[in-house]
């Protein structure tokens, strides 16, 4: 095997990842603080996607529209989740978890529904922004500016979010909400807010996840179903709630995938599911997570 | 195998049909095809196509003197539903003939229904071969879609043409996938012995990163690829593949079955389309060498759909139902044992020439539309350079 090849494979596998990441960090911020599994994670990335189209459609395919059209979906998922935590998710949290999990496996089948009626159910494309249209060659292989962004995006965003979560006022407030929410209550914090914010931040993670995914992949209905899955096994072996964890499930998912077809070409899917079961038997709370008590 | 939800159709439809008091019965022919969900992008062009026939041919007097009622039911593209919905309409609806689905797994669970109730059942897009296969054979299946095995061996007979030696297939890992890469495979082999398959990619259905796949695919240098990734799927794959040079490498000598060259997929994709890329469609809105009757066709449909140019879809749904009624015209009867006999062998001329049902297989000698991709710059998508008919009759088994 050529090293050019198991090169250019793994960066087709850290692409894959980075894209898993931004998704998956938001549906493990959600949890980590609301403790609350929210299926519909997926069909917000799905209306970013959407969404993303829309916008392109508006301001026309030509020039850098794209990444107005990024940042507009992920803003108006971001907007369209804290809506929902405000509005509607808010009164279940004094309810068993069973019926969260109902409330936002419900979002999925409405809001899977509000994007056939308003977009139908045909296949959307959107082009990649001309700035990032062409390639270049790296050790030999042709690497696509538009996944090189990406790959840099991952990270960025990672670390950015480290920051904010460790050294900002904010970042305290957020970690001691989700490590005790009655104490912090108590001291007089306004826990709500927090919640909301974190379900803006989150959905605006998915939202943008779906938005730039779409130079890549076809926006179909069902987008949302199959990205949850896969987002589900990253933080699963991650360890649910845990940032870096997910950083790294991410990573490992993506590499299981790209050289898992080499080993077992015909069964892409079951290295990555195999490892999750291996991580759910031995050591159920993830990789970088904690026991939950 | 295979995409606009239209919930209220089968009742709003009903509501259109005039009520005759004066005529005989209404035929009622059950249409169970995917009208929600992914699916439904075909699904409903081609129940546009079964109506347009019915239309016409009730404005025109019916069949034996009656008029011809067709039953939309949404099978959600999902082979339980597909049975659940063809057992209420043969129960409820009381129809008299099934006529529709769409997708490999919803086609042969269907056939065990007409089976059981001794009932017609015209098979308009279902490709598995599985469906006719001796042992799945009954009185009254039949099928007027093409065929895995029609679909791979087409493939085959156009890259046998192209001096290519090194071949590659990059299909979705599941029933159809699998046929209709096993059927290219195995006919290229036949007909060009000294090809050698370089490598096989066997991507999940529904897969969203095709890279590692592009990637592994490319280090093993075949000089040209045959894949039936279809729909929304040959969409994710191409705008993968393009940017990372994969078309380039092969010199544009991909073949893309599953209907990667229909209308609905180079409209998609507009300028990201792998343009030199070779494909198949189930209908052209241009097809210069092709008979009148097509020509027609095509401008009524134009009128009826109000789409120019139209869907590649609508002809599976017409020619199901030609087929049906050509037959109930043969038997002078409506009863599905004198139709079922009828329709063995039975030659009709459809919009797209001659089409036979072997009595065989019960299969229809049914072809696609091949040709290599061009850009088109006043559509501003792709389009076919050459539309070629292939005729599947000399290699079907």
């Amino acid at each position: 095997m050529e090293p050019s090849f198991l090169f250019g494979q793994f960066l087709g596998g850290l692409t894959a990842a980075m894209f898993l990441f931004l998704i998956a960090s938001g549906l493990s911020l959600i949890f980590g603080v609301l403790r609350v599994l929210n299926f519909a994670h997926g069909s917000f990335y799905m209306l970013g996607a959407y969404l993303a189209w829309q916008i392109v459609r508006w301001v026309g395919p030509e020039g850098e529209g794209f990444w107005l059209a990024a940042l507009g979906a992920a803003l108006g998922v971001a907007i369209l989740g804290a809506a929902i935590e405000r509005l509607l998710l808010r009164h279940l949290y004094r309810r068993e978890e069973l019926y969260q999990l109902l409330f936002t496996y419900a979002l999925v089948l409405v809001l899977a529904d509000v994007a056939k009626v308003t977009w139908g159910t045909g296949q959307l494309s959107v082009s990649r922004p001309p700035s990032l249209s062409g390639s270049l060659q790296l050790l030999g292989i042709t690497v696509p500016h538009y996944n090189l962004f990406i790959i840099l995006l991952g990270p960025t965003i990672a670390l950015v979010f480290w920051l904010l979560l460790q050294r900002t006022a904010i970042g305290r407030v957020v970690r001691a909400a989700a490590l005790d929410r009655e104490m912090l209550s108590a001291l007089g914090a306004n826990v709500g807010w927090i919640y909301t914010g974190m379900f803006f931040v989150g959905s605006f993670l998915a939202g943008l996840g779906g938005a730039l995914v779409t130079p890549t992949q076809s926006i179909v209905p069902g987008m949302d179903v199959a990205v949850i899955v896969d987002a589900f096994i990253v933080v699963v072996i991650g360890g649910l709630g845990s940032f870096w964890g997910t950083f790294l499930g991410a990573l490992i998912f993506g590499q299981v995938l790209a050289f898992g077809i080499l080993v077992f070409p015909g069964f892409s899917i079951f290295a990555v599911s195999a490892l999750m079961a291996t991580i759910l038997v031995v050591r159920p709370w993830g990789l970088l997570g904690r026991p939950i008590r | 195998m295979r995409r606009r939800a239209l919930l209220v159709l089968p009742g709003f439809l009903a509501l259109l049909l005039p009520v005759d008091a004066s005529a005989q019965k209404t035929i009622k022919v059950g249409y169970p095809m995917i009208l929600s969900g992914p699916g439904a992008l075909f699904g409903e062009p081609s129940l546009k196509g079964a109506q347009m026939y019915v239309d016409e041919l009730n404005a025109k007097g019916g069949v034996l003197g009656r008029k011809i009622e067709l039953i939309p039911r949404d099978t959600k593209g999902n082979a339980d539903e597909a049975v659940r919905v063809s057992r209420e309409l043969i129960l409820k609806d009381n129809v008299d003939f099934l006529v529709g689905t769409l997708t490999s797994a919803e086609g042969p669970a269907v056939s065990t229904i007409a089976k059981e109730n001794k009932i017609v059942f015209v098979a308009a897009i279902p490709k598995t071969d599985q469906l006719t296969a001796p042992a799945n054979l009954h009185p009254y299946v039949f099928r007027t879609a093409s065929t895995t095995t029609i679909e791979g061996r087409t493939a085959a007979e156009i890259v046998a043409k192209w001096g290519v030696k090194r071949i590659g297939t990059m299909s979705p890992d599941y029933a159809y996938g699998q046929d209709a890469t096993k059927a290219f495979v195995e006919h290229l082999k036949k007909i060009k012995p000294d090809v050698e398959i370089v490598d096989q990619q066997w991507p999940k259905l529904g897969e969203a990163d095709y890279t590692p796949f592009i990637n592994a695919q490319m280090a093993k240098k075949p000089e040209a690829v045959f894949s039936s990734l279809w729909g929304g799927h040959f969409l994710t794959f191409a705008k993968q593949a393009k940017p990372l040079g994969y078309f380039d490498a092969l010199k544009y000598n991909f073949i893309g079955a599953g209907e990667a060259a229909s209308l609905e997929s180079a409209k998609t994709m507009g300028a990201d389309y792998p343009v030199g890329i070779w494909g198949n469609s189930y209908d052209v809105w241009d097809w210069k060498a092709g008979p009148d009757a097509h020509k027609q066709y095509i401008s009524r449909l134009k009128e009826y759909t109000k789409q120019d140019p139209p869907s590649s879809w609508p002809i599976t749904g017409y020619i199901a139902m030609q087929m049906l009624v050509e037959g109930i015209k043969k038997a002078n009867s409506t009863d599905s044992d004198k139709v079922a006999k009828a329709m063995l062998d039975l030659t009709v001329e459809t919009p797209i020439g001659k089409q036979t049902l072997r009595a065989k297989d019960h299969t229809a000698n049914r072809g696609q539309f091949w040709g290599k991709t061009v850009m088109d710059p006043k559509l501003g998508h792709a389009v076919m350079q050459e539309v070629l008919y292939i005729d599947p009759a000399p290699f079907m088994d």
